[in-house]
């Protein structure tokens, strides 16, 4: 597995399962909280009768999210199976067995809606992002780089997403490309080192790829890059956030791709790709962390291997002869037989 | 950092893995204990085999698989799937299924750590920063593999906090929610049948007597080969392992007495039943269903009848494993029988096992009366208790154990073990026990 | 563990209180297969085991019941004519499930009841001559069961078992008989004949019974019976 899914398994599973069963077998109820990366939890519930489920969701950043349009692109999404949020929860769907799309292709994609709620929810603020850059990008095709005004050469307003404790993502819409920094904080030194090495491969490998020339620009730094200059609440603490910023440009391909796959994208920014982008970068940070745990386990293997081969070394090295004639208080010896 | 969220509860068994949060009901995701890598394994090579034991397992060096990775440079380590995906890929080329847990411990630890690592970033999807876990063992694993546990679970994924809890003991935890319960105890014999053993434990006050465990070399597989027996000798249409499965899980549960079953079913016809199986090429098969409903399941009972080598019915084990165990807790032990695993779950498996048990229990007692020459006996009370959780009894447990507001603070932590050092896991306080609420 | 006067007699599921258990308490026997069966590399290996026995005969607790060698001469309940005292007829012709208690419950009753359960056993302790009779018995099904083919009539499998119940038949004591360490030779030749005509009463009143059982109304032959003709009670086969 080198990516990571974006959609969540179990709501995936457990949807899949209960859509195909519910001809057949009777309902039964469901009562689960499961948690999703960045903090994110579901909670799937059966409250009314057992074949109306309802999924709620809660997200730590739901405030800004909803400040950037998350009310609407949810909306956009999931329209008729909304439902006041449950207490507790940000928001909230409820699917009708009884009432499902009769298609078999239709209830599928439903089910992966609903399996990608976590990404829909924070999906607003790089669609508002992107947006913003068609429309700054437009503007400014009318000006030479000289003549722009003032707003323009800017670019929008920092969009910060407080998605955990101590981190953040910001997006930016400049005319020329979006930017998105991640603030990542390592609490252990082992990761921290491990991290760096990452970080600094994806800066390297667009340079070194030739067919990465198109992937999105990537800087990695240990001080607040030049965008969030002003932006407030920034760690002052020196190494131990970094910020990896991603420009990303008209022929954006997100850096996930960096490592894993040298896909050449059609140049133009289509609407899937900005959904698969949008898809790609949010899932960033546990991609990050995950690679990291991975190289970790793959070390662990060849110490292991290590180990072994030193230890059987070492059982090979027996003295020679080890057998010494044994004699008694008397001085007689015993002989072996045969 | 890590304030609400819900600890991670993960029972790694030999067959099956549960993986799911503390507080839950039911385990998130139930799939097969399975890795399939790259190559090692298809080869032939030992690597997919169950380990040759004319070596020590740690001159193995974790099999062929390791040696071949050291060589690569690329990301082949992360090419291997888990769970019911790994079966699948199994069954096409180029990739081996190998079963990190054997007889209940891990084996290997390669194996095991990737397969934790994806357990949790792609079916859980939870930073394991964020969490505590709450992992399972068997009884008597040896503490070297709880402090293997510790370092791949605090140095490679950094996890929060982590408790190690034996099964048997949350097997009992799990009890709890049997109307049955009166008290919280976690004195109790559990007996754990699984897929390819069971294991009757008996627990004082949350510490396993080890000395007194026995295990039977009967479980839900050798159920399933009977009931695929039967259906062979009964030349039915259809008499696949698959099928046998199937029968056994719908329709299959204890008698009282074989005879008098037959007896039942020469006056009852409409207790024989179909069974309908659908063929991979869409074609329906329809199969009779007889004697195995209620012969399958005395196999414990009567072990004689499938195995020509183990022959103690699984009441007279329990007995046994009561009565050498200390004196002052046998009454416990006899009082608070758990069922646990999936192959406990036929219906009346609990009450036939108490009445027989009670039945020995009986016999001993007159016995001694009579021998004693008039002096009486108050009597033992055997209780089985059977409940809702049973088959998942030990992630249940842990679930129950793993919300309760305290749990954190039974845990160690990241900081503690970096600390102290993987030593630390020999030594958890125990949960749920006196003292806790 | 079953008395057999609760497996026949009693309610399906007796709890607590006071079973019956009088008379016939559970072997013990110590088994050293058992021991080495459940050897595990971690776990401690059973020291003790018990016993479950098969099912045993019933007429174990009759008195009085003559012998020819150590094979009991029952009463039955037949019309073929023989040495064998004669029991009372059922009051309705329903054969099936007669009840232990019945004056008129014979052998052949306990044997047909008792064979698809004791078939599936590979050990049977002898505890008296009325087992003895419950093993011959529980073989001669076996050995019905292998001339009754799937594809059968009515017809035609009573003519097949009649004759497998009149054929030449060994007894306890001839070269050809397989059980002879479990049975004695009778003591003349006057004893071996009376031995032959009940064993061939009983051969009969079996062969009768088991085919009314492998046809109910004529339809058959019961698979559910023929899936036993594979096995092997006690390993052995007459």
């Amino acid at each position: 597995m080198l990516l990571l899914d974006y959609q969540n398994v179990l709501i995936e599973s457990l949807l899949t399962e209960r859509f195909s069963g519910y001809a057949s077998a009777t309902p039964v109820s469901i009562d689960q909280v499961v948690s999703d990366f960045d903090g994110v939890t579901f909670h799937l519930s059966t409250p009314e009768s057992k074949s109306k489920i309802l999924i709620s969701i809660n997200v730590k950043c739901f405030k800004e999210l909803v400040q950037y349009g998350a009310q609407e692109v949810l909306e956009r999404e999931y329209g008729p199976y909304i439902v006041s949020p449950e207490p507790g929860y940000d928001f909230s769907v409820q699917i009708d067995l009884e009432n499902l799309p009769a298609e078999e292709e239709a209830r599928n994609d439903l089910i992966m809606k609903l399996a990608l709620l976590k990404r829909n929810a924070m999906a607003a603020p790089f669609e508002r992002a992107f947006d913003e850059f068609n429309k700054l990008a437009e503007e400014a095709s009318q000006y030479t780089s000289e003549s722009a005004p003032q707003g323009i050469k800017e670019g929008g307003e920092v969009m910060a997403i407080h998605y955990r404790e101590e981190e953040a993502i910001y997006i930016k819409a400049n005319w020329d490309r979006v930017t998105v920094i991640f603030s990542t904080v390592f609490r252990e030194e082992t990761d921290r080192i491990f991290g760096k090495v990452f970080l600094q491969e994806f800066v390297d490998a667009r340079r070194r790829v030739l067919t990465l020339q198109n992937a999105p620009q990537v800087l990695f730094r240990n001080d607040p890059p030049l965008e969030l200059a002003g932006v407030p609440g920034l760690s002052t603490k020196e190494g131990e956030v970094s910020y990896v910023t991603f420009g990303m440009a008209r022929n954006i391909s997100t850096s996930i791709s960096v490592l894993t796959r040298a896909v050449l994208f059609p140049r133009h920014l289509t609407a899937q790709r900005r959904y698969e982008n949008i898809s790609h970068i949010q899932t960033f940070r546990d991609y990050f962390h995950y690679h990291i745990k991975a190289s970790k386990a793959y070390i662990h293997t060849r110490m292991r291997k290590r180990t072994a081969d030193f230890l059987q070394v070492l059982n090979r090295a027996r003295p020679e002869n080890e057998e010494r004639e044994r004699k008694t208080a008397s001085g007689r010896t015993f002989r072996v037989q045969g | 950092m890590a304030n609400q969220t819900p600890a991670v509860v993960m029972d790694n068994g030999t067959g099956y893995s549960k993986l799911g949060f503390a507080g839950n009901d039911s385990p998130s995701f139930v799939f097969p204990t399975a890795i399939a890598t790259k190559a090692a394994g298809s080869a032939g090579s030992s690597a997919g085999r169950p380990p040759v034991a004319n070596k020590p397992s740690f001159l193995g060096g974790g099999g062929g698989a390791s040696s071949n990775l050291s060589a690569k440079r690329g990301t082949e380590d992360l090419d291997f799937f888990i769970g019911d995906e790994a079966l699948a890929a199994g069954q096409g080329p180029g990739y081996g299924v190998n079963y990190p847990i054997r007889h209940g411990q891990i084996e290997n630890w390669d194996h095991m750590e990737r397969f934790w690592s994806n357990s949790i970033f792609k079916y859980l999807r939870v930073e394991p920063e964020d969490h505590y876990f709450l992992l399972t063992e068997p009884p008597l694993n040896p503490p070297e593999n709880r402090e293997n546990t510790a370092e791949i679970m605090f140095e490679s994924f950094n996890c929060a906090g982590l408790y190690i809890a034996v099964q048997a003991v949350l097997a009992l935890a799990a009890s709890w929610t049997s109307s049955k319960v009166t008290d919280r105890s976690l004195t109790g014999t559990v007996i754990d049948s699984g897929d390819g053993v069971t294991h009757v434990i008996p627990v004082a006050e949350g510490y396993v007597i080890g000395s007194s465990i026995k295990s039977i070399p009967i479980a839900g597989r050798d159920i399933t080969y009977f009931v695929q027996n039967l259906l062979r000798d009964r030349a039915e249409p259809d008499s696949s392992l698959k099928t046998a499965e199937k029968v056994k899980e719908e329709y299959c549960y204890v008698s009282p007495d074989i005879v008098k079953e037959f007896a039942r079913y020469d006056r009852e016809p409409d207790r024989f039943l179909k069974h309908t199986v659908t063929a991979p090429n869409g074609r329906s098969i329809n199969i009779d269903i007889g004697y195995e409903r209620f012969l399958a399941p005395e196999i414990f009972f009567n072990p004689e009848i499938y195995s020509s080598d183990f022959l103690t019915p699984l009441p007279n084990v329990v007995d046994g494993v009561i009565q050498s165990s200390p004196i002052d807790v046998r009454r416990g032990l006899y009082k608070n029988i758990v069922l646990s695993g999936g192959s406990t779950l036929y219906k009346d498996f609990g009450r036939r096992l108490q009445r027989d048990i009670r039945h020995l229990v009986d016999d001993r007692i007159r016995a001694s009366e009579a021998r004693s020459g008039g002096a009486r006996s108050g009597g033992l009370d055997v209780a089985v208790v059977t409940h809702k959780r049973q088959r998942h009894g030990p992630w249940f447990g842990g679930s129950l154990l793993g919300q309760t507001p305290e749990f954190r603070s039974y845990c160690h932590t990241k900081a503690e073990y970096d600390e102290i050092g993987p030593s630390i896991v020999r030594r958890f306080a125990l949960l749920g026990g006196p003292g806790s609420s | 563990m079953f008395t057999r006067k609760e497996a026949r007699g009693g309610k399906s599921w007796s709890f607590g209180g006071t079973p019956q258990m009088t008379s016939s308490l559970p072997n013990v026997n110590l088994s050293l297969r058992d021991l080495s069966a459940c050897l595990s590399t971690t776990i401690e290996p059973i020291v003790v085991a018990f016993n479950m026995p098969a099912y045993h005969s019933i007429f174990l607790e009759d008195r009085d019941v003559p012998v020819i060698g150590n094979f009991p001469i029952l009463p039955l309940r037949t019309r073929t004519r023989g040495p064998a005292y004669t029991l009372p007829p059922l009051p309705n012709t329903d054969d099936l499930d007669v009840s232990p208690e019945s004056e008129s419950y014979d052998c052949v009753d306990e044997i047909l009841s008792l064979f698809r359960a004791n078939v599936l056993f590979r050990n049977f302790e002898i505890n008296g001559p009325a087992d003895r009779m419950l093993i011959y018995g529980t073989l001669f099904i076996s050995e019905c069961l292998g001339k009754v083919k799937p594809t059968m009539n009515s017809r035609d499998a009573e003519k097949a078992l009649t004759n497998a119940a009149l054929d030449n038949f060994a007894i306890p004591g001839d070269v050809s008989f397989p059980l002879n360490q479990a049975f004695e030779a009778p003591r003349d030749r006057q004893d071996a004949e009376t031995l032959r005509q009940f064993i061939a009463q009983v051969r009969q009143e079996i062969a009768i019974r088991l085919h009314g059982r492998l046809y109910p109304g004529g339809v058959g032959p019961s698979k559910f019976w023929l899936s036993f003709t594979k096995r092997k009670f006690m390993g052995k086969s007459l």
